[in-house]
C-alpha cells in the first residue's frame, strides 16, 4: 500500500492524498442508511491526466477504487474497504459556455446549481434544473447515477440532455463520446448522436462501473418567459392517476409531482394531490396551464392555492410541497430514510399504491414498535410513465429500528421489481433486488465489465459487476 | 467534564441527524462560490461540517478514539457558523464542534500554539489578554483616567484587540461615546471576555473569566456593557447563560445597535462624507450568524450621506469568513491568511474604496490581508467611520 500512495503523491501532489484515518472516515458512505467499509486512501486529482494516471496505477496495484462525487445519494455506496477513494470535487470548473451550440461544458466535479447559476447571469439555464439534490450534487454525480430531475415531464432524464462525455476508462484511457470523439475535426462537443453508437449511453446511469466521468458536455436553453403553477386535491389516488395521465397525453406539465401518502399538505383535505408547473412562452404557458385547470376539473379536482407550488419550484426544497416551510419540515429528526425509487406505467401506480398501503396495514404493530414514519410516496411523473419515491423515516440510532427499515426497502424492492417497476439509478443495496432479474442483460454488462475492467477497479459490487472485496 | 465523562456522548442524537447531505460547504445558489473557509484551506472533506459529523459519528459509535489529527481538524475551524445557517437538517453544527474542543482540551490535545496562548504560565492565563501586554497597559491609550471606575450605568468593555492591538479603534469608540452623550465608566481591571477559552475548549477557565467580569460590573453597579467586539458581548450576551444556565445580570450590546437606535429615534444624525465613496460592508460572523445583527451596521452605513452601500456577493447569511475567528492564526496562519485573502478579493470586485466591518478582530485581519494582497482598498471598523460623521441632535438621556 504505502508504494501505492507514494505513486498516488506523484501523480496529484502529496497534499492531495491522504491516508490518514481522519479522512478516510469521511468517506465511507452517501447519505443513505447502509454504511460502507473505510478507504485506504483518500485522492483528490484536479486534471483528466491525473485521473488517468490513478487509474492505471490501481491496474498495477490490483486495488479499486471508488468513485466520488459529492456523495449525496440516498441509497448506501457501498465502498469497500481498502480500496482508492477518488474524490473528484476539485475538478469543479466551467470549461466552456457555448451558447452557438447551445452546450456547456464542465469538469465533472462542478456543482450542478452553481452551474446553472452562472448560465441564469447570461440569461439561459441547464436543461433540467437538476434534481433535489442539485444544491449540493456534482455533474458527474448525477449523469453517472442518472438522477431523477425537476422538470422530468417536459425535460427529460439528466442523461437525456447529455450532449457529450470525456471519460477516463478503467484502463486509464480517455475517450470522447459523440461529436467531440472527432478528434480530427477539433473534437468539439455539440452532437451526441455523431459518429455511430451512443456511447455517452454507457456512462449514464452506471455508476462509474465503467468509467469515470471527467467532462461533462449538457445542452442549455434560454430560460423561459412564463412559468404558470396549478395545484389541485382529489378524493383518491385512482382519481388523481387518472388525471395526471389526462395532463401526460395533453403534454400539459414541464413538472408535475403527486402526493399519494406521508403527510397531507399542511391546513388541505383530500386524498391525493397534484403539483403542477409548466413552462413556455407567456401565451403558451396560459394555455397550458388552463388545460390543467380544466382536466383536473373534469376529475373532480378541487383547486388549491397554488403559492405552495410556485414556492417548490422556486427554491426546489421538497417541504414546500406540502406547503410547510423547510424549517419545519427538516429539522425535528434523528431519523434516516432508506430510499426506495422506481419507474413504472403511470396506471400501476395505482397498484404499487395499494401494495404499500397493504403492507402499512400488515405491519402497523412494527411500525409502531420501531417508529417508522412515511415521508412521501411521492411521484414525479415523465412524459409518458411515473417515477414513485418510497420514502420512510426510521430512528437509525435504534439499531432494531434500523436493521428493520432496510429490511422494509428491501420487501419493497423485491415486490415491485418483480412485478411492473424499474428502479433508475442502482446502488449496491439496491442491486441484489434488480440485476438477477435482468437476465441476459445483466449478462451482457457483465461481458462488457469484463471486457472494460477485467481488474474489477472501478466501483466493484456497485451495479453487481466487478470483483468483491477489495485486498 | 469529569474524568472518562466525554461532552460528545451527550450529542449522539443531534449527531445521528446529520444525514451527509452536503449542504454545508457551497453556497450553489450564488454561483461558484464555497462557504467554509476549512475547507477551502484544507482540501479534504474532514475539514467540513459534514466531515465533522463523519467524525462525531466514528467518535461516539466507538470506531475511533480522540487523536492528534482529529484535533488538527477540529480546531481549523474559524468558527464562522456558515455550516450550522446552512444545514439542510437545521443542525447546530458547532455545539458538536464545541463538544468535541471539550473533549480534546480534556485530553492535552489542542494544538501547541492555542494551547500556550491559552496557558496559565505566560499565556492567557497570566496576563488575561490574548496579547500577552501588561495589565498596567491595558488603558493606557486612555486620554485621561476621569472616567475610569466610575459609576455610571454603563460600561464600555474595550477588549483585548482595541486595549492592546488596535488602540485607535479604543480612541475612536471612546470619543463615539462621548458624542452620543452616553455616560460611560471603563474598568481598570478589566479581563479578557473569556472567548479564547471557549475557542479551545477550556468551559472551566472561560467561565471564570466571565465571573471575574461580572464581580467588577457588579461593584460599579452598571446595567449595561457595550462592545465594539461582537465575540465580547457574545460571551456576555450568549455564552454565560449556555455554560451556567443563568443570564449575566447586565445588558450586552454592541454599539452599533445602540446608536442604530438612536438614528430611528433621531437623536443622531451623520454628516456628509466627502467626496462620495462606495463602501462594502463585512458581517463578522459572530454579530452576523451568531447573533442575528444584520441590519444595524446597514442603516448606519446608508445613513450617511455619499456613502454608498454595495454588497459582497457573500454577505448577510451568506458572509464568508475573513479567517480571523476560532483562534485559528495560533496554529493555522495559511488558512486565516487565505481566507483574508479571499474576502479582500471579494470586496475589491465589487468595486468599493472601502470595506468596514463591526469588529476589532475582523478588522485587524482584513488591514493585514489588504496589505499583504497590496489592495488599495481602505478597511475600517464602522465605530471609526461614525466617529468622524456622528452628529448629536438632541441631549442624552
Ligand atoms: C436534498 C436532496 C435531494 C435529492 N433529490 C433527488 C432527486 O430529486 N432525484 C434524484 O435522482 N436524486 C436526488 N438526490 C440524490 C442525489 O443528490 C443525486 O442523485 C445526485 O445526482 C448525486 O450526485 P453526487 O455528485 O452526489 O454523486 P455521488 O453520490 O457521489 O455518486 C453517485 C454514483 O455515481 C458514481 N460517480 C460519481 N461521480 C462519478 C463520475 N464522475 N464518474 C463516474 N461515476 C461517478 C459514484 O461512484 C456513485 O456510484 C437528492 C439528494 C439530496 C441531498
Ligand atoms: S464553522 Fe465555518 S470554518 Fe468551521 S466547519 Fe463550519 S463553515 Fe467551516
Ligand atoms: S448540512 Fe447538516 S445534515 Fe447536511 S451534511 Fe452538513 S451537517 Fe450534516
Amino acid at each position: 500500500m504505502s508504494s501505492l500512495i507514494e505513486e498516488l503523491a506523484a501523480i496529484c501532489g502529496a497534499e492531495y492524498v491522504s491516508d490518514k484515518m481522519v479522512d478516510r472516515l469521511c468517506h465511507t458512505r452517501d447519505a443513505g442508511p447502509t454504511p460502507g467499509g473505510v478507504p485506504a486512501v483518500v485522492v483528490r486529482p484536479r486534471t483528466t491526466a491525473q485521473v488517468s494516471e490513478i487509474v492505471r496505477a490501481a491496474n498495477r496495484h490490483a486495488t479499486p477504487i471508488f468513485v466520488w462525487g459529492r456523495s449525496t445519494t440516498f441509497i448506501g455506496h457501498g465502498i469497500q474497504t481498502g480500496c482508492i477513494l477518488l474524490a473528484l470535487d476539485l475538478m469543479s470548473q466551467i470549461v466552456r459556455m457555448d451558447f452557438d451550440n447551445h452546450a456547456v461544458t464542465v469538469e465533472t466535479g462542478a456543482i450542478w446549481h452553481a452551474v446553472d447559476i452562472e448560465l441564469a447571469k447570461r440569461g439561459w439555464e441547464l436543461a433540467v434544473p437538476g434534481s433535489g439534490g442539485m444544491f449540493v450534487c456534482t455533474v458527474g454525480g448525477s449523469v453517472a447515477y442518472n438522477s431523477v430531475p425537476h422538470g422530468l415531464a417536459g425535460y427529460g432524464m439528466t442523461g437525456d440532455n447529455v450532449i457529450a462525455l470525456e471519460v477516463v476508462l478503467p484502463n486509464g484511457d480517455v475517450i470522447y463520446t459523440g461529436s467531440a470523439g472527432n478528434r480530427a475535426a477539433g473534437g468539439l462537443a455539440f452532437e451526441r448522436y455523431a459518429n455511430g453508437p451512443d456511447i455517452a449511453g454507457l456512462f449514464i446511469g452506471s455508476c462509474g462501473v465503467f468509467g469515470v466521468i471527467t467532462q461533462v458536455t449538457y445542452r442549455i436553453r434560454r430560460k423561459p418567459d412564463a412559468e404558470r403553477f396549478a395545484f389541485y386535491a382529489f378524493d383518491s389516488s385512482d382519481v388523481a392517476l387518472d388525471a395526471a395521465q389526462a395532463l401526460q397525453r395533453r403534454q400539459v406539465p414541464t413538472h408535475m409531482v403527486g402526493l399519494f401518502g406521508g403527510p397531507k399538505p399542511t391546513g388541505l383535505t383530500g386524498e391525493a394531490f397534484l403539483h403542477i408547473v409548466v413552462r413556455d412562452t407567456p401565451a403558451g404557458a396560459d394555455e397550458r396551464v388552463s388545460a390543467a385547470h380544466a382536466i383536473c376539473a373534469g376529475y373532480n379536482g378541487v383547486r388549491q392555492d397554488e403559492a405552495a407550488t410556485e414556492r417548490y419550484w422556486v427554491h426546489h426544497m421538497y417541504s414546500w410541497l406540502r406547503n410547510t416551510p423547510p424549517e419545519v419540515y427538516y429539522s425535528d429528526r434523528p431519523y434516516t430514510c432508506p430510499e426506495a425509487a422506481a419507474f413504472m406505467p403511470t396506471q400501476n401506480v395505482k397498484d404499487a399504491l395499494r401494495y404499500l398501503k397493504n403492507y402499512e396495514v400488515e405491519h402497523a404493530a412494527e411500525f409502531a414498535q420501531h417508529g417508522i414514519r412515511i415521508k412521501c410516496y411521492d411521484v414525479y411523473f415523465s412524459r409518458n410513465a411515473a417515477f414513485l419515491w418510497i420514502d420512510t423515516l426510521f430512528p437509525e440510532l435504534d439499531a432494531a429500528a434500523w436493521q428493520y427499515g432496510l429490511k422494509m426497502r428491501a420487501d419493497y424492492s423485491e415486490h415491485l421489481f418483480s412485478q411492473f417497476a424499474s428502479p433508475g439509478g442502482i446502488l449496491a443495496p439496491l442491486a441484489p433486488h434488480i440485476m438477477p432479474k435482468l437476465g441476459s442483460g445483466f449478462d451482457f454488462l457483465r461481458v462488457l465489465k469484463a471486457q472494460l475492467d477485467p481488474n474489477g477497479i472501478l466501483n466493484p459490487g456497485v451495479l453487481l459487476l466487478g470483483k468483491g472485496e477489495a485486498k | 467534564m469529569s474524568d472518562g465523562q466525554r461532552a460528545i456522548d451527550k450529542l449522539r442524537d443531534v449527531i445521528y441527524q446529520c444525514n451527509r447531505c452536503a449542504h454545508c460547504f457551497d453556497l450553489s445558489w450564488l454561483g461558484d462560490y464555497n462557504k467554509c473557509p476549512a475547507y477551502r484551506f484544507g482540501v479534504f472533506e474532514s475539514y467540513t461540517g459534514r466531515g465533522r459529523f463523519f467524525l462525531a459519528r466514528a467518535l461516539v459509535d466507538g470506531k475511533t478514539d480522540y487523536t492528534a489529527e482529529i484535533a488538527q481538524r477540529v480546531f481549523a475551524c474559524t468558527e464562522c457558523r456558515a455550516c450550522a445557517e446552512h444545514c439542510f437538517k437545521y443542525i447546530s453544527t458547532t455545539d458538536v464542534y464545541a463538544a468535541m474542543k471539550e473533549d480534546l482540551a480534556a485530553r492535552d490535545l489542542l494544538p501547541p500554539r492555542l494551547a500556550a496562548g491559552l496557558a496559565d504560565a505566560g499565556g492567557l492565563g497570566e496576563y488575561h489578554n490574548v496579547y500577552q501586554g501588561s495589565q498596567e497597559d491595558r488603558l493606557a491609550w486612555l486620554p485621561d483616567r476621569s472616567r475610569v471606575d466610575k459609576k455610571a450605568e454603563v460600561v464600555f468593555f474595550v477588549g483585548c484587540t482595541s486595549a492592546y492591538a488596535r488602540q485607535n479603534m479604543a480612541l475612536d469608540l471612546y470619543a463615539l461615546l462621548e458624542q452620543a452623550g452616553i455616560d460611560f465608566t471603563i474598568m481598570s481591571d478589566e479581563w479578557c471576555c473569556g472567548h479564547p477559552y471557549l475557542a479551545g475548549g477550556q468551559m472551566g477557565k472561560a467561565r471564570a473569566s466571565i465571573q471575574h467580569t461580572l464581580d467588577a460590573v457588579e461593584k460599579l453597579g452598571a446595567k449595561q456593557l457595550v462592545f465594539n467586539c461582537p465575540g465580547c458581548q457574545r460571551a456576555f450576551r450568549d455564552d454565560w447563560t449556555e455554560l451556567t444556565g443563568q443570564a449575566a445580570p447586565f445588558e450586552a450590546v454592541h454599539v452599533i445597535e445602540l446608536l442604530a437606535e438612536r438614528l430611528k429615534q433621531g437623536e443622531i444624525a451623520m454628516k456628509r462624507f466627502r467626496p462620495k465613496t462606495m463602501i462594502t460592508y463585512h458581517d463578522p460572523c459572530v454579530l452576523g450568524r451568531w447573533m442575528g445583527i444584520y441590519d444595524a451596521p446597514r442603516e448606519l452605513i446608508k445613513a450617511i450621506p455619499g456613502a454608498n452601500l454595495v454588497e459582497m456577493p457573500r454577505n448577510r447569511r451568506d458572509a464568508y469568513c475573513c479567517g480571523a475567528g476560532g483562534m485559528i492564526r495560533y496554529d493555522f496562519e495559511a488558512m486565516a491568511n487565505l481566507a483574508g485573502a479571499d474576502r479582500i478579493a471579494e470586496a475589491e470586485a465589487t468595486g468599493a474604496e472601502m470595506i468596514l466591518s463591526a469588529c476589532p478582530a475582523c478588522v485587524m485581519q482584513l488591514q493585514q490581508s489588504r496589505q499583504r494582497a497590496k489592495s488599495r482598498l481602505k478597511v475600517m471598523d464602522i465605530t471609526q467611520l461614525l466617529a468622524s460623521q456622528l452628529q448629536p441632535l438632541r441631549a442624552k438621556r
